[in-house]
C-alpha cells in the first residue's frame, strides 16, 4: 500500500477504493472468536471452495469479518446488497446458498432467523427484532469490514476523523469537542473523557503516553474483544486523535492474554497503518509523530485497574498504587499518561466526524451516546447489543434479548461484572445509565449483562463473585485480602447449611468496612455483589440459614435431588421412580404415600415443579414424574394400601377439628391420623374434596379417583361430616366447649373475584367456580350457545372446556395478557385448543350488553403492552379507541378467587391480611389460640401440592402445640433409603419421554371421559429408567440429622 | 516452597535467544517469560534463573512476577490442556458441575496434571464466548454447550 501523504490523498484513495468495489453480491461471514468456535472457518472454506469449483470468482465475493454481534445464531452470514440474513450455517449449506440465493435470487426458508417466542421468520437483517431496536454506531461497521484490510475501513469512512482533526482542528479544540460531547469512560468508572484528556495535556512533563486498556477482565463482557478483532482501525484512529490532542508520541494497547485473535488482528492493523503513513512519523503530512505497540497481559484481573496495568507494562507485579497522583499526572514511567478503554477510544472518531452536538443528543442528561452491552446467561438472544443510554432494562432483555429460554421466569440481571450488583424483576423499567444503575445498587461497569432465571441461586451468585475477587485480589490491602476471604467463608457456610442467625448482619458490616478501607477499585467495589443480593434477595439467604434450603436447587449440600427439593411436600421422587423401574409397584406406592395422601390426584393435576428442575432435561426431556405418580396411584390393589407405619394402635385422646375437606384439610387429617389422632373434618358441601371435587372437571380428574383417595383417609380413623358449615350449622366456640383443643381452618378460596364492569349482575353471567361446582355436583346449569370466558388460569380453561362439552357452539377465552403469561398449565391450554376453544389475547371486556334483562353481547377493548410492573411482566394498557363487540349469551368470569371467612369466625376476632387471607405466624397459628390455618385461605390461591404440604405442616404444628416435645421425630420427614440398583458409570438410556396415550378430540369433545389415559406398566417401567438418580450423589445420613431436628419445622414457608 | 521437579535436559540457549530479541530490557520481563513458556510449555527453575540473570534482576522479583500472573506455570503441564470457563454466564449455565465431572473422571483438581502427564486441568475466568457456554477448551479447540454427559466423549475414553 502506498503511503498517504495528506488528507487530500486520503480522500482520493477513498474514492478510488469505493469506485473499485466490484458491483457483485458479497457474502459476509461473521468470524470472530465465538464464530470460529462454532465452525465459521469451515463455512468460509466451504464457500471459497464452492466458488472456485464453479468458476464464480467474478460473480460473487466472500468477505470474512469480525463479530456481527448476534452470537446466538452463529455461524451467520449477510448477503449484500440485499441484506439477507442466514443463521446456524453449516459447510454443507454453501452450495445451496450460492445456487438458490446468490444466483437464483430466492430465499432459503430454513436458514432464516426464527423468533423463538412467535415463530415468525425474518429475511433481512434490519427487520430482525434483535437488531431493530439497536443503534449500532460503533458495532455497525463490524459486518462491513474485513479487519485485515485497511482499505475496507477507509471505504466506510475510516480515518476521515483523523484527517479532520489533524488538518482542521487544534489539540485544545479537539479536547473541547470531546468534553462537549459528554463522552464518559466506557471501562466502568464513567469518568468524563474530555476532562481526563485535559488533565493529561496540562500536566507537567517532557513526555506523555496514551494507553488503551484492553484487559477486559469482567466475566461475561466481550465487546472490547469484538471491536479489537472486528474493527481494530477504529481504535487506532481514536488513539491517534487522542495522542494529538494530548501531546503524546507513544501509545500502548494492553491486551489481555486470553485474546489471541485480537492480538493478531491489531498487529496486522498496526502494520498496515504504518505502511500507509497513518502511524509513525509525519502522519498524513501534519508533522505529528505517533506510534503504537502492543503489550500483552499475563492473566490477572486486577491489571484492568489502571495503576496495576501500568505496573504490568513496566514488567512488575500488577499491584495498584495510591491515587492521587492519578496517571494523568504521573503514570507510566512516572510520566503523564492517559488511559482509556477500547470502547471509549472507538467513540472518538464518531464524535469528531459527526460533532459533539449530534453525539450529546443521544442518551440521557448525564450519560451520552450509545453503550455496547454483552447480553449473556439465561437469555434467548445472546450477543452484543448497542443501544442509546437510557433504554430500559426490560426493553433490552425482552425486546432485544428475546426473553428467557424454555419459558422460565426472569429473576435478576447482573450488571457491571464483579464490581456490580444484581437487579431484580421489579426494576425492569430502570433506564440504563451510569446514575440510575448506581442508585439501584449496581454499576454500568464494562457493560456485561448476565441474565439469571428461577434456576439461579442468588446466594451462590454472591459466593461466585467473592470467590473470583478473592482469587484476583493483589493482596496488598489487609481489608481487601482478609475481608473478602471472611465474607466468602460466611457465604460459603450459608450455602452449605452452616449459616447462623447474625451472619447477615456480620456480612453487611464486613462489606461496609471492605468498601471503605480498600485502596483500589477492586476492593472498593468487592462488596457490591453481596450487598445487592442482600438488598433484593434477603429471603433467599434466610431460607438457606433458617430452613437450610436452597429454593433454586443449586447449593448441592442442601438438597438430595433437585426434584425432591422443588416439591413443596418433599416427595422422595428418585425413590418411588426407581422402584417403579424395577416393577416394585406396591413399594413405590407406599413410598409416595409416605409424604402425599393423593398420588392419583396429584398425578393428574399437579403443576409438577419437580419436572421443571429435572436434570434429565439437559439431555432430552424431563422425566415424566407426574405420569409415573399417577401410574402407581392408580395401581390396583386387593387390599387398601396404607402409608408406611399405618396408624398406631394407641390413639391419642386430644380432639382436633378440621374445617374444610379440601386437599389441605384432608392432608392435615391424614398426617394427624398417622400420629394417632382421630380428627373430625367439617365440610359444608355435600361432597368432600374441595376444589378437587367441585372445581376441577371430570375430564381432568374423575370423581371416583378423588373418592378412592378420600376413602383411604377415612379408613385411617378420620371422620368427615358433610353438609356441616362451621359458623352456621356449628360454631367454633361451641366446639371448643365440647372439648376440641385445636382446629385447622382450611376452607380454601372459592369465591370468585368480580370483574367490576357494568352488567355483571345480569342473567347469563355465571361466575367460573360456581359454574364448575354446579356441573360437578350435577346441578342444573343454565348456559347458552355462545360463551365468553374471562381469565387465563386453570379455572378459565376448565370452564371453557366444560362449556364445550355441555353443548356450547362457540367458546372464546378473553385474556388480558399474552399466551406466554397465561398461568394455566401448558398441557391444558394445548388440549383446549385442540378441542376448539378459541383464545384471544391482549383483550378485556369493558361492558356486558343487556337485552331483555339478559346477556346479549359484550364490549371488548384491545390492550397494548406498556411498562413492566413489579411482577416483571408488561402491564396491559387499554386502547380506548380500539374496541369491538362480541355477540354472546353467556359470560363466565374466572379472573381469580378470594376468601370468604366472615361467617366462619362468628363470635371470635380473627386477624386477616390486606388481601383477605388469614394471618398466621411461623407455626401456622392464627390470632386465635389453638386455631391454625393453611392452604389457599392463608396463602392466597396456590396449587394442590402446596395444599398437601401445608396440611402436613399444620399437623406437625398442632401436634407440637398439643404435646410439645422438641425431640420428637416425624418419620415421614426422614428421607428413606431405597435399595434399588443404579449404575452411576453407565450411559443414560438413550430415549426421550415416553408419551402416554390421550383420547382423540372426537372421542372426548362432547363428554367428560378422562382425556389422559395414563401409562401401562411397561410404559411406566421404561420411563422410570430415564431417571439419572441425582440422589445417589449424596450421603443420606448427613441429611437425616437436619431432617430429624425441630429446627427443620420452624420458620416454615410456602415456596 | 519450591517443589521437587523432574530432572530433564533443558536447552537454555533458547532462553538466551529470547532475551536478546527483547534487547535484554527489564521492562519486557513479562513478554520474555511468555515467549519462554511457549517454548517449554512451563517454566522450569533453571529457565527462570537464566531469565533473572539475563535481565540482572533479583531472582525473588522474577518469582514474584511468575507467581502473580495466572498464565505462568511452575509445574510441567500435560500433553492435553483442558480449560473450563468459569465466567459468570457459564457459571449460571452450570459450568461448576462440568468441573466436578472432569475432576471425578481425571482424578485431579484444577491446576493439576494427571500422573501419566496426559491431561492438565485448568479453569479460566471468561473466554468471551458466552453465547455457546458452558465452554471447555481442549488443546485450543473450543467445545461449546458442554454438559456433564459430553465430558466423557471429550476425554476420548469411556
Amino acid at each position: 500500500m502506498k503511503r498517504i501523504a495528506s488528507p487530500e490523498q486520503l480522500e482520493e484513495l477513498r474514492e478510488a477504493i469505493i469506485k473499485g468495489i466490484p458491483q457483485i453480491p458479497c457474502i459476509t461471514i461473521s468470524s470472530g472468536t465465538c464464530g470460529l468456535a462454532r465452525g465459521s472457518d469451515k463455512v468460509v472454506q466451504a464457500f471459497k471452495e464452492e466458488i472456485k469449483r464453479r468458476n464464480l470468482e467474478d460473480k460473487v465475493v466472500i468477505k470474512v469479518t469480525g463479530c456481527h454481534g448476534f452470537c446466538q445464531v452463529e455461524p451467520n452470514m449477510i448477503l449484500q446488497p440485499e441484506g439477507i440474513f442466514y443463521v446456524h450455517l453449516k459447510p454443507e449449506d454453501a452450495g445451496e446458498i450460492i445456487t438458490k440465493t446468490v444466483l437464483g435470487k430466492k430465499v432459503i426458508e430454513r436458514l432464516l432467523y426464527t423468533d423463538p417466542n412467535t415463530g415468525e421468520k425474518f429475511v433481512h437483517e434490519k427487520e430482525i427484532p434483535f437488531y431493530r431496536k439497536q443503534q449500532r454506531f460503533i458495532l455497525g461497521n463490524n459486518p462491513l469490514v474485513d479487519p485485515t484490510k485497511i482499505t475496507d475501513y477507509i471505504a466506510v469512512g475510516g480515518y476521515e476523523a483523523l484527517a479532520k482533526a489533524l488538518s482542521k482542528m487544534n489539540p485544545e479544540g479537539i479536547i473541547e469537542e470531546v468534553k462537549k460531547s459528554g463522552l464518559r469512560g466506557r471501562g466502568g468508572a464513567g469518568f468524563p473523557t474530555g476532562y481526563k484528556w485535559d488533565f493529561c495535556r496540562r500536566a507537567k512533563g517532557d513526555k506523555r503516553y496514551i494507553i488503551c486498556n484492553a484487559d477486559e477482565g469482567d466475566p461475561g463482557a466481550y465487546m472490547d474483544r469484538s471491536l479489537l478483532e472486528g474493527n481494530p482501525h477504529s481504535i487506532l484512529e481514536g488513539m491517534v486523535i487522542g495522542a494529538y490532542a494530548i501531546g503524546a508520541n507513544e501509545g500502548i494497547i494492553y491486551v489481555r492474554n486470553e485474546y489471541p485473535l485480537a492480538v493478531k488482528n491489531v498487529t496486522i492493523a498496526l502494520e498496515q497503518a504504518r505502511e500507509c503513513g497513518l502511524l509513525g512519523k509525519n502522519i498524513l503530512g501534519s508533522g505529528f509523530d505517533f506510534d503504537i505497540r502492543i503489550s500483552r497481559g499475563a492473566g490477572a484481573f486486577v491489571c484492568g485497574e489502571e495503576t496495576a496495568l501500568i505496573a504490568s507494562i513496566e514488567g512488575k507485579r500488577g499491584e495498584p498504587r495510591q491515587r492521587p497522583p492519578f496517571p494523568a499526572i504521573k503514570g507510566l514511567w512516572g510520566k503523564p499518561t492517559n488511559i482509556n478503554n477500547v470502547e471509549t477510544w472507538a467513540n472518538v472518531p464518531l464524535i469528531i466526524t459527526k460533532g459533539a452536538d449530534w453525539y450529546s443528543s443521544i442518551g440521557t442528561e448525564k450519560s451520552k451516546g450509545t453503550k455496547i452491552f454483552s447480553l449473556v446467561g439465561k437469555i434467548n438472544n445472546t450477543g452484543l447489543v448497542e443501544v442509546p443510554m437510557g433504554m430500559s432494562l426490560g426493553e433490552i432483555i425482552f425486546d432485544i434479548g428475546g426473553g428467557i429460554p424454555e419459558g422460565k421466569q426472569f429473576k435478576a440481571v447482573q450488571t457491571g461484572g464483579p464490581s456490580g450488583g444484581c437487579i431484580p424483576k421489579d426494576l425492569l423499567n430502570l433506564p440504563v445509565d451510569y446514575e440510575k444503575l448506581a442508585e439501584a445498587g449496581s454499576i454500568m461497569g464494562s457493560g456485561g449483562m448476565v441474565v439469571m432465571d428461577e434456576d439461579t441461586c442468588m446466594v451462590d451468585v454472591a459466593k461466585y463473585f467473592l470467590n473470583f475477587l478473592q482469587d484476583e485480589s493483589c493482596g496488598k490491602c489487609f481489608s481487601c485480602r482478609e475481608g473478602i476471604r471472611r465474607m466468602l467463608e460466611i457465604v460459603t457456610d450459608i450455602t452449605e447449611g452452616r449459616g447462623k442467625i447474625g451472619d447477615l448482619e456480620l456480612l453487611e458490616e464486613l462489606a461496609q468496612v471492605v468498601k471503605d478501607t480498600s485502596q483500589c477499585g477492586l476492593g472498593q467495589t468487592a462488596s457490591n455483589p453481596v450487598l445487592s443480593t442482600l438488598r433484593y434477595f434477603r429471603d433467599e439467604y434466610e431460607a438457606h440459614i433458617k430452613q437450610r434450603k436452597c429454593p433454586a436447587g443449586v447449593c448441592r449440600e442442601l438438597f438430595i435431588s433437585p426434584c425432591q427439593n422443588a416439591c413443596p411436600a418433599g416427595m422422595n421422587v428418585p425413590g418411588y421412580v426407581s422402584l417403579i423401574g424395577e416393577g416394585r409397584f406396591q413399594e413405590a406406592l407406599e413410598l409416595a404415600l409416605d409424604t402425599n395422601p393423593f398420588p392419583s390426584i396429584c398425578g393428574r393435576v399437579c403443576d409438577h415443579p419437580c419436572m421443571s428442575k429435572c436434570r434429565r432435561n439437559q439431555i432430552d426431556e424431563p422425566v415424566a414424574i407426574r405420569m409415573l405418580k399417577r401410574f402407581i396411584g392408580d395401581y390396583e390393589q386387593e387390599n387398601l394400601i396404607l402409608p408406611p407405619g399405618g396408624t398406631p394402635k394407641e390413639k391419642l385422646p386430644h380432639k382436633v377439628g378440621i374445617v374444610g375437606a379440601g386437599p389441605a384439610g384432608l392432608s392435615c387429617a391424614y398426617f394427624l391420623a398417622r400420629l394417632g389422632y382421630q380428627p373430625t373434618v367439617f365440610e359444608a358441601l355435600p361432597v368432600a374434596g374441595g376444589m378437587l371435587a367441585i372445581a376441577i372437571p371430570e375430564n381432568r380428574l374423575p370423581k371416583r379417583v378423588v373418592q378412592q383417595e378420600i376413602e383411604r383417609i377415612e379408613a385411617m380413623g378420620v371422620e368427615i361430616n358433610l353438609y356441616t358449615q362451621v359458623g352456621k350449622d356449628v360454631k367454633l366456640l361451641e366446639l371448643f366447649d365440647e372439648g376440641y383443643q385445636a382446629f385447622y381452618v382450611a376452607v380454601g378460596m372459592y369465591g370468585d373475584r368480580r370483574m367490576g364492569i357494568p352488567g355483571e349482575e345480569l342473567r347469563g353471567v355465571v361466575q367460573g367456580v360456581d359454574f364448575l361446582r354446579d356441573v360437578n355436583l350435577k346441578r342444573r346449569v343454565k348456559m347458552g350457545k355462545r360463551i365468553v370466558v374471562v381469565g387465563g388460569g386453570n379455572t378459565a380453561i376448565d370452564a371453557a372446556r366444560t362449556a364445550l362439552r355441555l353443548g356450547a357452539e362457540e367458546v372464546t377465552i378473553l385474556y388480558r395478557r399474552t399466551r406466554q403469561e397465561m398461568p394455566a398449565f401448558e398441557e391444558e391450554i394445548e388440549q383446549a385448543l385442540q378441542e376448539g376453544v378459541r383464545l384471544e389475547f391482549l383483550v378485556a371486556p369493558t361492558k356486558i350488553i343487556e337485552r331483555e334483562n339478559r346477556v346479549n353481547g359484550v364490549e371488548v377493548v384491545r390492550m397494548r403492552l406498556g411498562e413492566f410492573d413489579s411482577s416483571g411482566r408488561r402491564r396491559p394498557i387499554p386502547q380506548p379507541d380500539k374496541t369491538y363487540r362480541m355477540e354472546v349469551d353467556t359470560v363466565i368470569p374466572a379472573i381469580g378467587e378470594f376468601a370468604d371467612i366472615r361467617e366462619l369466625f362468628t363470635g371470635l376476632e380473627v386477624v386477616t391480611n390486606k388481601d383477605g387471607t388469614i394471618k398466621t405466624d411461623k407455626w401456622g397459628m392464627t390470632s386465635i389460640l389453638g386455631v391454625f390455618s393453611g392452604g389457599d385461605v392463608a396463602t392466597g390461591p396456590a396449587t394442590v401440592i402446596r395444599a398437601v404440604a401445608a396440611g402436613e405442616r399444620g399437623a406437625v404444628a398442632i401436634d407440637q402445640y398439643l404435646r410439645p416435645d422438641r425431640t420428637r421425630v416425624y418419620p415421614w420427614r426422614v428421607t428413606k433409603h431405597v435399595d434399588t440398583y443404579y449404575d452411576l458409570e453407565a450411559e443414560p438410556v438413550p430415549y426421550g419421554q415416553v408419551q402416554g396415550p390421550t383420547l382423540s378430540v372426537d372421542a372426548r369433545k362432547d363428554n367428560f371421559k378422562e382425556v389422559d389415559l395414563g401409562y401401562t406398566a411397561q410404559m411406566a417401567m421404561k420411563e422410570a429408567k430415564r431417571c439419572l438418580r441425582c440422589d445417589l450423589e449424596v450421603d443420606l445420613e448427613k441429611f437425616h440429622q437436619w431432617e430429624k431436628s425441630l429446627k427443620a419445622i420452624e420458620e416454615v414457608k410456602t415456596w | 516452597m519450591l517443589q521437587k521437579e523432574p530432572t530433564m535436559e533443558i536447552d537454555l540457549k533458547q532462553v538466551d535467544a529470547v532475551l536478546s530479541s527483547y534487547g535484554r530490557r527489564k521492562e519486557f520481563l513479562i513478554p520474555i517469560l511468555q515467549d519462554v513458556q511457549a517454548l517449554y510449555n512451563w517454566l522450569p527453575r533453571e529457565v527462570i534463573r537464566r531469565v533473572a540473570e539475563g535481565l540482572e534482576l533479583p531472582l525473588i522479583d522474577v518469582y514474584g512476577v511468575v507467581t502473580f500472573y495466572k498464565s505462568f506455570s511452575l509445574k510441567p503441564r500435560g500433553k492435553h490442556l483442558i480449560t473450563v470457563c468459569l465466567g459468570t454466564a457459564c457459571h449460571v449455565r452450570g459450568s461448576p458441575r462440568i468441573v466436578d465431572e472432569l475432576q471425578r473422571k481425571l482424578k485431579i483438581k484444577p491446576g493439576e496434571t494427571t500422573q501419566d502427564r496426559e491431561y492438565t486441568l485448568e479453569t479460566v475466568n471468561c473466554l468471551g464466548c458466552c453465547a455457546i457456554g458452558p465452554i471447555v477448551v481442549k488443546d485450543g479447540t473450543y467445545y461449546g454447550q458442554m454438559s456433564t454427559q459430553k465430558v466423557v466423549s471429550l476425554l476420548g475414553r469411556e
